[in-house]
């Protein structure tokens, strides 16, 4: 099985947010709980770059490590999950994630957090799969049917990939090629090229 | 011909100007291109992760090797040793018949009380998060994390009068030193005059940081609750309130001992607020009633 993973092309990606709308309205998320966000750097400035950000779905997460009630599980394909039956909302996960993934409803009892929400991969969770409750719970799961997740499907520039590690990274290493490094470095075309 | 000329004379110049200037200028060429992704990258990381590395780090390997097996050390550790204590030195009798000193007013036993019942809850439940593996999670321990919540402001609002009343009594002594030396004469079944007065060292210990080591406990589990500031505040915070809450656990067990078992009847005098006699002049010997 492949390994999962996320990337984000910060030369292609323009901040349109496309992803974060396409996430927050696809699996109906509550106000306040952003699965993925789009971070500027050098904003209105030459050089402004973006990137689109959710969880990483780490290997060997700290989320998982630190989880008091191990409510976080990572699948064989690296997605990681939570139980939103079991977990506490103690925010542990949130305090260990160096990418601020976690996020957590609030309007709990005695203004506790509720269960913690995050990207899921678009791949559901624990409950049976496509049932009403873990559409209810975890949002779409896309994965099951064998689509890519809605942020990447979504992406106008493709900026955003996602899906398995070694066709992702492909595309990315074709993708630096092309604009110019390595083998095609600077002046090459125009000192050695043959007639 | 002149008109056409002059203009265009200067015009031509004037390009020829701005193109050998954008050549020697650096700022103008280099604004082009903003430089390699990866010095994007480093920015990036600046943002998110940037700070991990402090806090985070600790935070994350303290709480998965850590704090679990302390709170589960001391809850354990702790009623083995007293379990110990008692078939080896049993418990202090003394006799409950002769004269009866009046020792917490009606006052003083309120505030304990309100104290003890919602720091016993504070304990339980923090546990029950601590330890909450072992149980599955789920409902149970999120309601203990309300009850802890609502618990914590019970107690907070309790310890400040605990604090006041007990303030003076609490002040470190002389002969506390001597007490310790001792260990209060726990270690022996013989009935000789503890130096202590109205509390001895132990208690003090016990008061110290019950009161102002819950005042941090509240403070640090107040950003626990809140989420506010930075986060690499947060796990600061929750660093401190897990090292202090092992720590105030050992000494709730060491209280809940010695009131319940290590001197028979003790219990009572915070219920009655009376003590007898010979309990005083052996245990609180320099007491003056």
């Amino acid at each position: 099985m492949g390994r999962m993973k996320f990337l984000c092309d910060v030369e292609r990606c323009i901040d349109c947010n496309g992803c974060v709308v396409a996430c927050k309205e696809g699996h109906h998320i509550p106000v306040g709980v952003n699965r993925r966000r789009v971070i500027s750097i050098n904003q209105g400035e030459m050089g402004e770059k973006s990137i689109s950000v959710a969880c990483m779905h780490c290997s060997d997460a700290p989320c998982i490590a630190v989880c008091p009630v191990d409510a976080i599980y990572q699948r064989d394909d690296g997605i990681v999950l939570v139980s939103k039956k079991t977990c506490i909302g103690c925010g542990y996960c949130f305090m260990a994630c160096p990418f601020g993934a976690p996020q957590f409803p609030s309007g709990q009892v005695f203004g506790a957090r509720g269960a913690m929400d995050k990207c899921t991969f678009c791949a559901g969770g624990p409950e049976e799969t496509h049932s009403k409750e873990e559409k209810k719970l975890y949002g779409q799961n896309r994965i099951a049917e064998g689509k890519v997740p809605l942020c990447a499907a979504m992406c106008a520039t493709k900026a955003l990939m996602a899906g398995d590690a070694d066709v992702v990274a492909d595309v990315y290493r074709e993708r630096v090629f092309t604009r110019g490094s390595g083998a095609n470095a600077w002046g090459w075309d125009r000192a050695y090229k043959k007639k | 011909m002149k008109r056409i000329l002059i203009p265009a004379t200067i015009a031509v110049t004037g390009m020829l100007a701005a193109v050998v200037y954008a050549g020697t200028d650096p700022a103008l060429v280099t604004s082009i291109d903003a430089g390699p992704s990866t010095a994007a990258y480093l920015q990036f990381n600046e943002i998110f992760t940037g700070d991990w590395q402090q806090y985070g780090k600790l935070f994350t390997s303290l709480q998965a090797n850590l704090f679990s097996r302390i709170f589960l050390l001391v809850v354990t550790l702790v009623p083995v040793i007293f379990f110990f204590h008692y078939l080896a030195i049993g418990p202090k009798k003394f006799d409950h018949s002769g004269p009866q000193i009046y020792y917490f007013n009606l006052f003083a036993r309120i505030i304990h009380w309100l104290a003890a019942i919602s720091f016993s809850l504070l304990v339980i439940t923090g546990l029950l998060v601590i330890l909450g593996k072992m149980l599955g999670g789920g409902a149970v321990i999120r309601n203990g994390r309300s009850v802890h919540i609502l618990s914590a402001i019970i107690f907070t609002i309790s310890a400040i009068p605990m604090f006041l009343m007990w303030l003076k009594d609490m002040l470190p002594a002389l002969c506390d030193i001597k007490w310790l030396f001792i260990i209060g004469g726990y270690l022996s079944k013989k009935k000789t005059p503890v130096p202590a007065a109205k509390f001895n060292a132990g208690q003090k210990m016990w008061f110290w940081l019950a009161t102002l080591g819950g005042f941090v406990m509240a403070y640090t589990g107040y950003f626990l609750w809140s989420f506010q500031g930075s986060v690499d505040n947060l796990r600061l915070m929750v660093i401190i309130h897990n090292f202090l809450g092992a720590a105030l656990t050992a000494l709730f067990l060491v209280h809940l001992y010695m009131s319940l078992f290590a001197i028979a009847g003790s219990l009572g005098s915070m219920i009655s607020g009376y003590k007898p006699q010979d309990e005083i002049d052996i245990l609180h010997s320099r007491y003056k009633y």
